[in-house]
């Protein structure tokens, strides 16, 4: 049984980091990674190009590759899983792009992937130096699972704050990471790649995330499940991990709100916690998942 | 602060925010609309053409058509003149990324009795002939090298490779070919993305239709018969593309360059970041003018191409030539660009950069740069509405000074993509539209749901607020009965 291939979607303004934000997860996330970007050139520059059909790729050492489109999207994106079998597609979107319509066709057009998330990258600079919010700006804001709010170097610590309401304001439900050249825990940006590393969630860049690992070796109600997934406080930014229900194990997924379940093989129910000042809430999250172990 | 309580009334199709609404603004913004169609407006809209007042070299009014919603940095429905010798500046987030995005009607000599029978294998013929959906492939298997041609030569380009017929470029914008058109201007990327879309719909709400003039729907039957219009039920077929992935990675090119210079080299300070722009005399103006000619020709070859695949299609299955058929194009006109044109303000003739962002130029009878064959009716100005109403044909007029000569270009969208896509399924939309007489092919059934009828403004309500506006009048109405949709 294999599970969906995730796709995650980076958004954002011209200008305000994209590109880096794939450089960073390049040299810091370990997966077998399939980028697909406008712009290939900027990170494959001396690379083995392969002619597709719908794709051309270009080989980055890893298993990972980096593509950019010659057809339909959709198309393309078959056309990678076929060819490389990625564990993972990152797709960076244009600055001047409307993540829905994307993420829509994700949803609608491409049962063998799963939405992972809508990572925004917002240029804090631009943010003090344009007063107004454009139109397309704002729709990434809102369409946006994890907000970067990115090159607070740039600007003076006291805004930071009154910037992040701003972005609060027109999401609310999406957490914020100030980040400095698009450094982040990708962890946080895809969820736990292997939960079983799960403990060793550095701390590093964001202190102001947590998290928690639980584990059980009963299986699990899925109606209580999926009202406890449901219910999840909103300081829970991303859980993922294996669940044992009585007709077999699924995959859970959850960013800000959003979640799924698809079938799944692993013996034992696993699931990690990522969030702000989750530790304090562990307890109820753990006894809440008690109660729906058979 | 909420525009809608600062707009004051001016006439009944002429809504004001004044210059003190904002701190920069030059202008005052004005909104040419029916009380009804400005309410509707989102408050974006407001916002955005009050910013659009702030933008060095701008004349008279920062304008929104009554067709009008938000957009990349200008609202779609946008229109703005700026002075070129008093540092107007040039804005791709004026102009759309689908450069030169426009509506091309041909007239056949079939009636609906004609066509009705044998509609279903004409549609899904087109469907085959003209590619639709996001990254599409046209027929035209063309080289970079070729390609280069092309965006420097337009239609020119695919009438003389047969493409088409002579007559077609005169009824073109342009003729069909933008003069400075430079392809040194372009990226790499920008001709990788483009050189295979060449013939394609593409996405979104780009569409083929087949339409019907119904007698009871020609509004000015003299005009009409101008444009070759006099049979009852006469079947027309109009389509609305633009210039793809070419235009929209030009404009890409050009915003990031723009977003560089415009602070720092020329101390332009704007509210909106989407408002990037640089001075039109200065290298890196002239160079994105240069380029966005090259978006303007890709686009008019491409929906040249387009028109010889249609009369192919209809020739077909008809077993009679196009010519025989009677498929003569009435015109072509381009609703996403910035143009060089001479207007007289305050009694003096200035040379003005007139940016058109969803919006139609509509010159009125007698100007020079009217095709030929219409000079002294006006220019045909063609509306394409949502699949599910109609269009309408109409004609610039003499009085049109106020707006710079343009006027709508569409219905305009009442609801985000999305909103339609959660209200309405294109499955089922297909088959209600079927029921109705009304045949649609389309890639995408996502994408079908977003053009729902009910997602866009009633068109009638925006032709009959044109016309109240002085800016264009209606000729003919078109019903839909067959659709292609990218």
């Amino acid at each position: 049984m294999t599970a969906r291939t995730p796709i995650t979607l980076i958004t954002g303004p011209l200008g305000s980091g994209k590109t880096t934000l794939l450089r960073h997860i390049l040299a810091t996330h370990q997966a077998k990674m399939a980028i697909v970007m406008n712009e290939f050139g900027e990170i494959a520059i001396d690379a083995k190009i392969i002619e597709g059909k719908n794709v051309r790729i270009a080989e980055l050492g890893g298993g990972c590759v980096c593509c950019s489109l010659l057809g339909e999207f959709e198309a393309a994106v078959n056309e990678i899983i076929e060819t490389v079998a990625p564990e993972t597609i990152i797709v960076e979107t244009t600055g001047l792009a409307e993540p829905e319509a994307l993420v829509f066709n994700i949803q609608d057009a491409l049962p063998q992937c799963r939405l992972d998330g809508v990572i925004s990258v917002i240029d804090a600079d631009m943010l003090v130096r344009f007063p107004e919010l454009g139109h397309t700006t704002r729709l990434q804001i809102e369409g946006a699972d994890i907000l970067l709010l990115n090159k607070i170097d740039l600007i003076k610590p006291e805004q930071t704050e009154s910037l992040e309401a701003k972005l609060r304001d027109v999401n609310p439900g999406a957490p914020t990471v100030r980040t400095e050249r698009c450094r982040v825990d990708p962890e946080l940006l895809f969820g736990l790649g292997h939960v079983t590393k799960a403990a060793r969630l550095p701390h590093k860049h964001q202190p102001e995330f947590e998290s928690f690992t639980f584990v059980s070796e009963k299986r699990f109600l899925r109606d209580c499940f999926e009202r406890f997934a449901e219910s999840l406080s909103a300081n829970v930014y991303r859980a993922k991990g294996f669940v044992r229900f009585k007709d077999g194990t699924q995959l859970f997924n959850f960013v800000t709100g959003r979640w799924d379940l698809e079938p799944f093989e692993s013996a034992e129910t696993q699931l990690v916690f990522i969030g702000k000042e989750i530790t304090r809430l562990r307890s109820v999250i753990v006894d809440s998942l008690r109660k729906c172990e058979l | 602060m909420v525009a809608i309580d600062h707009i004051q009334k001016v006439s009944d199709t002429i809504w004001e925010l004044p210059a003190i609404y904002k701190q920069g603004m030059r202008v005052p913004a004005r909104i040419i609309a029916t009380e009804k169609l400005v309410r509707e407006m989102d408050e974006a809209v407001y916002q955005q053409i009050s910013n659009v007042a702030t933008l060095p070299g701008i004349t008279r009014y920062a304008l929104c058509m009554p067709d009008g919603h938000s957009g990349y940095g200008f609202p779609i429905g946008g229109v703005a003149a700026m002075d070129i010798h008093e540092g107007g500046v040039i804005s791709p987030g004026g102009i759309g990324f689908d450069i030169n995005c426009g509506m091309r009607l041909v007239i056949t000599n079939l009636t609906l009795d004609d066509v009705q029978p044998r509609l279903k294998e004409i549609v899904d013929l087109l469907f085959q002939r003209v590619p639709a959906g996001v990254g599409s492939h046209g027929f035209l298997k063309l080289s970079r090298q070729e390609f280069r041609e092309v965006v420097e030569g337009g239609a020119r380009w695919c009438v003389e490779r047969d493409y088409g017929w002579k007559e077609d470029l005169e009824l073109t914008e342009e003729n069909g070919c933008i003069s400075g058109a430079d392809a040194e201007k372009i990226s790499d990327r920008a001709i990788d993305r483009g050189h295979n879309q060449i013939g394609t719909l593409g996405s979104g709400n780009h569409y083929l239709e087949v339409q019907v003039a119904r007698s009871e729907d020609v509004r000015d039957k003299e005009l009409a018969a101008k444009f070759g219009i006099t049979i009852p039920n006469q079947v027309v077929v109009m389509f609305h593309c633009g210039s793809r992935g070419f235009g929209h990675q030009v404009a890409t090119d050009y915003l990031q360059i723009f977003l560089k210079v415009m602070e720092n080299k020329y101390g332009i300070k704007i509210l909106d970041r989407e408002l990037a722009c640089a001075p039109f005399e200065s290298p890196e103006g002239r160079a994105y003018f240069a380029a966005m000619k090259c978006g303007l020709n890709m686009s008019f070859a491409n929906r040249q191409v387009i028109l010889h695949r249609i009369r192919e299609v209809f020739a077909e299955v008809f077993g009679r030539s196009a010519e025989d058929l009677g498929m003569r194009m009435i015109y072509d006109v381009a609703h996403n660009t910035a143009k060089l044109e001479k207007h007289t303000v305050d009694g003096k003739e200035r040379t003005l950069l007139v940016h058109r962002k969803g919006a139609t130029r509509a010159f009125g009878p007698g100007h020079n740069e009217v095709a030929a064959p219409y000079r002294d009716i006006g220019q045909p100005v063609i509306i394409g509405g949502s699949m599910e109403t109609g269009s309408y044909l109409m004609v610039g007029v003499p009085g049109g000074t106020g707006t710079f000569f343009s006027t709508a270009h569409g219905s305009g969208r009442t609801m985000s993509r999305t909103k339609a896509r959660k209200l309405w399924h294109g499955k089922h939309l297909q088959h209600n539209l079927e029921a109705r007489g009304i045949y649609i092919r389309s890639t995408s059934w996502a994408g079908l749901a977003e053009e729902a009828g009910a997602a866009y403004k009633n068109i009638d309500e925006v032709i009959a607020a044109t016309e109240l506006a002085g800016i264009s009048k209606p000729v003919v109405r078109f019903t839909p009965i067959g659709n292609v949709k990218g």
